[in-house]
């Protein structure tokens, strides 16, 4: 028997280990409480060549980690182990592989401090400078190991303090990593010092914080191809690059050294933000700026960094409207300047994509993702409510959402040869009008859906978008222009057994410039038969009809859920995208196989 | 390698050795938002010795919002007859935070929400995939909890909510 086949073994034999102890729900340790999760996600891979599913050198692999908290009053105590040493192939993809602690930490609270030290997860305001997160279906785990202290000194008021080293995946040797981050935030709760504001029913927060990477600057050797015709007179010619012609059109060759003089250790981001609010109305922004940071996302310029993320809404009771601007330039902000920037690992803040994010599969295919360096955009969405017991709403009311979002690249004037900023050479790379959007549409959505309780057993909701989805996104040729039309129908038998079919459609016009793999228009079905709560009973669809290929990605699967446990079963091909699945959501692979997946919270 | 496996044989050994009683579990004390961007300690959730439920849901969640609506619809029914509170506590990032009020109003739901964004709350909790639903009795004991939503198990919970009023014991 092959080495991974007894791991994987093994990893069941702890899994049935850890089942009944599950089932006791959480367990009491002196006066304190112990509690924890486990999961595990495995997958016999197949190779397909149809669909690109690849021969992976070990077909049984698998995820697996094991969280224990324990509590007592306001001390806690955690460690998770994760074992990724033969991760799911995208796992595997983005560098995610290893085994070990991960994460370990100790917390004090009162209502006065709290301290922690050891890993920890943090945000400040709505993350531009500062956001340790983890999102483990994802491969993310941005936390720091150092220490945090947060003080509310007087109600209203918090203060919090972090210092730390980020972890990298599982490269665990910290004595050798030549960096750190620093960081303060400060935010205060107007309305609960101002009585005429809270008793004029205004909320008003208002908060900034400054955050510091420090990391050791060493000669960096140089080497890009650029576009010259995109870039021109981009890098300052102080003879410490040269510059040589390729055998492609309009690229040239730079290659130097970067002297670490020229590179600045420490670099700052600060930022401050508004939380307002009267009655129904909400006013939220944060603005950020960063000081120079060449780095490998933007090439090694020195220009400043900024982004501004605004939103304002509006809602009563069976209506809410809130609209949404963002703008991101140069704010690709990590622990490392070499960090790979296709990747999240090292990231230190958090441009979010502001889109409707869709949990449909066609329209998951294709979401926006975030240019932390150079996106501006909008987003507008209205949720309305006809009232029930109305002749158009029906008994039991029917919910619509319209909604719009536009993201283009943003306007950039590459800036002439002798510019340098101060005393450090580098070039400032470009200037930007901030207000103004770039040539390049980058992602649009027009569309609304309609969903409507019809009678005590069905359930119907409609929907239509139209996206335009640049593939650049995906360091593709072409842009997607679709409609997207579906529907998803809920038959209740009865109180126990129900049945959910949906059925989308993806239609691409074939004129498109696109790679083959998205050339042509989709189909989605699914039928899902569930008993409750336990049962779920799901067969799926995405057929690529409008393809030359016409190819099918079908895929079955069974769950069994008790209590916080569930097991689940699952045979078939996927894309990559968002899939839910007996009744949570998460993000799976593109890969064909059999994958099991055990998850328990106690 | 092998260290590994003991390593986590142990810890569930040890865990298992320590279910000597079913711990009366609270729910933990984390920071999260109110919809009006105010700072709320969950250990503030309370309901006057009547039974409380906690959601924890996002907005891009299908499930999640449709076992949320499936109780809504009976919402005022298991109010009066329960005294039940529901706290929807949404576990929706930066990315889609400003959008749970508007959302959540725009649905007419009366539940009482809140947000947990950087997922303090859920990591607390141990939650590992939502929608994820608990219900406390009347001394804020969470008293069953579940992961999941198929149609028509609001009835369930509703069964299971009649009870801790009542002050009966149930088993998960």
């Amino acid at each position: 028997m092959n080495f991974e086949l007894r791991i994987m073994r093994l990893f069941l034999l702890a899994v049935f280990c850890l089942l009944p102890f599950c089932l006791s729900a959480q367990i009491r340790v002196g006066s304190g409480t112990i509690s924890g999760d486990f999961s595990f996600n495995g997958m016999y891979y197949i190779p397909d060549s149809l669909i690109g599913a690849r021969e992976v050198d070990s077909k049984v692999r698998g995820n697996a980690w094991l969280n224990l908290n324990y509590t007592n009053g306001g001390f806690s105590t955690g460690a998770r182990y994760e074992f990724y040493l033969f991760p799911l192939i995208d796992f595997q993809d983005i560098g995610y592989q290893g085994q070990g602690i991960t994460y370990f930490f100790a917390d004090y609270k009162t209502n006065f401090i709290q301290v922690t030290g050891g890993y920890f997860y943090e945000q400040f305001g709505q993350g531009l400078t500062l956001r340790a997160y983890e999102d483990r279906n994802l491969g993310i785990d941005n936390s720091l190991l150092g220490g945090r202290v947060r003080v509310t000194p007087w109600k209203g008021i918090q203060l919090k303090g972090v210092w730390g080293i980020q972890r990298y995946n599982f490269n665990f040797d910290y004595t050798k990593r030549n960096d750190n981050v620093r960081g303060l935030d400060a935010e205060l709760a107007l309305a609960d010092m101002i009585p005429k504001l809270s008793d004029n029913g205004v909320t008003l927060t208002v908060g900034a914080s400054f955050v510091s990477r420090f990391e050791k600057a060493e000669d960096k050797m140089f080497n890009i191809y650029i576009d010259t015709l995109q870039y021109h007179d981009f890098y300052n010619n102080n003879s410490i690059f040269e510059f040589t012609p390729t055998d492609r059109p309009n690229v040239i060759r730079v290659q130097g050294v970067i002297p670490s003089e020229n590179i600045p250790q420490n670099v700052g981001s600060w930022a401050t933000r508004l939380n307002f609010g009267i009655k129904g109305f909400r006013l939220e922004g944060e603005y950020a700026s960063k000081i120079n940071d060449p780095n490998l996302s933007n090439d090694y310029i020195y220009k400043r960094g900024e982004a501004l993320m605004m939103s304002a809404s509006y809602s009563m009771k069976g209506l809410g409207v809130s609209t949404s601007f963002l703008r991101a330039d140069n704010m690709d902000f990590r622990s490392q300047r070499d960090a790979v920037p296709a990747y999240a690992a090292l990231m230190l803040n958090y441009i979010p994509a502001i889109n409707r994010q869709y949990s449909y599969q066609l329209l998951g295919n294709y979401g926006y993702a975030s240019q932390p360096n150079g996106q501006i955009g909008a987003q507008a969405q209205v949720n309305y409510q006809i009232p029930r017991r109305t002749k158009i709403g029906g008994r039991y009311g029917t919910d619509i959402t319209v909604n719009y979002s536009r993201f283009h690249d943003i306007q950039k004037t590459f800036v002439p040869l002798s510019d340098t900023i101060g005393t450090i050479t580098g070039t400032e790379g470009y200037t930007s009008k901030f207000f103004a959007f770039g040539k390049n549409l980058l992602y649009q959505d027009v569309g609304f859906d309609i969903s409507r309780r019809l009678n005590r057993q069905w359930k119907l909701m409609l929907m239509y978008n139209y996206i335009n989805y640049n593939m650049t996104l995906q360091g593709k040729p072409g842009m997607i222009n679709g409609n997207h039309v579906g529907f998803e129908l809920t038959y209740k038998i009865n109180d126990i057994h129900a049945l959910r079919l949906e059925n989308q459609y993806l239609i691409i016009p074939k004129e498109n410039n696109l790679d083959d793999k998205d050339k042509g228009s989709w189909m989605f079905m699914l039928l899902e038969y569930s008993i409750s709560p336990n049962w779920f009973i799901t067969v799926s669809d995405q057929w690529h009809f409008g393809n030359e290929k016409k190819l099918h990605y079908p895929n079955g699967a069974v769950a069994y859920v008790f209590g916080t446990t569930r097991l689940a079963l699952n045979f078939g091909k996927t894309r990559e995208g968002i899939l839910c699945i007996g009744g949570v959501c998460r993000a799976v692979p593109a890969s064909f196989g059999l994958g099991l997946s055990v998850t328990t919270t106690f | 390698m092998k260290k590994v496996f003991l390593f986590l044989l142990v810890m569930s050994i040890l865990a298992f050795s320590f279910a000597q009683e079913k711990a009366k579990a609270t729910l933990p004390s984390v920071e999260v938002r109110t919809l009006d961007g105010k700072t709320f300690n969950t250990k503030d959730i309370q309901n006057n010795g009547k039974p409380i439920l906690v959601s924890l849901w996002a907005t891009w969640c299908k499930p999640c919002v449709a076992e949320l609506m499936a109780i809504n619809d009976v919402y005022d029914e298991w109010q009066e007859e329960t005294g039940v509170v529901l706290y929807a506590i949404s576990i929706d990032d930066t990315r889609t935070a400003a959008k749970v009020a508007p959302f959540v109003n725009g649905r007419g739901w009366d539940y009482k929400v809140l947000q947990d964004i950087n997922g303090d709350l859920k990591r607390a909790m141990n939650v590992i995939d939502v929608p994820f639903l608990c219900l406390l009795n009347g001394n804020g004991e969470i008293v069953w909890s579940h992961t999941s939503y198929a149609p028509g198990s609001e009835k369930k919970v509703f069964e299971l909510v009649k009870k801790v009023a009542k002050g009966e014991e149930i088993k998960n």
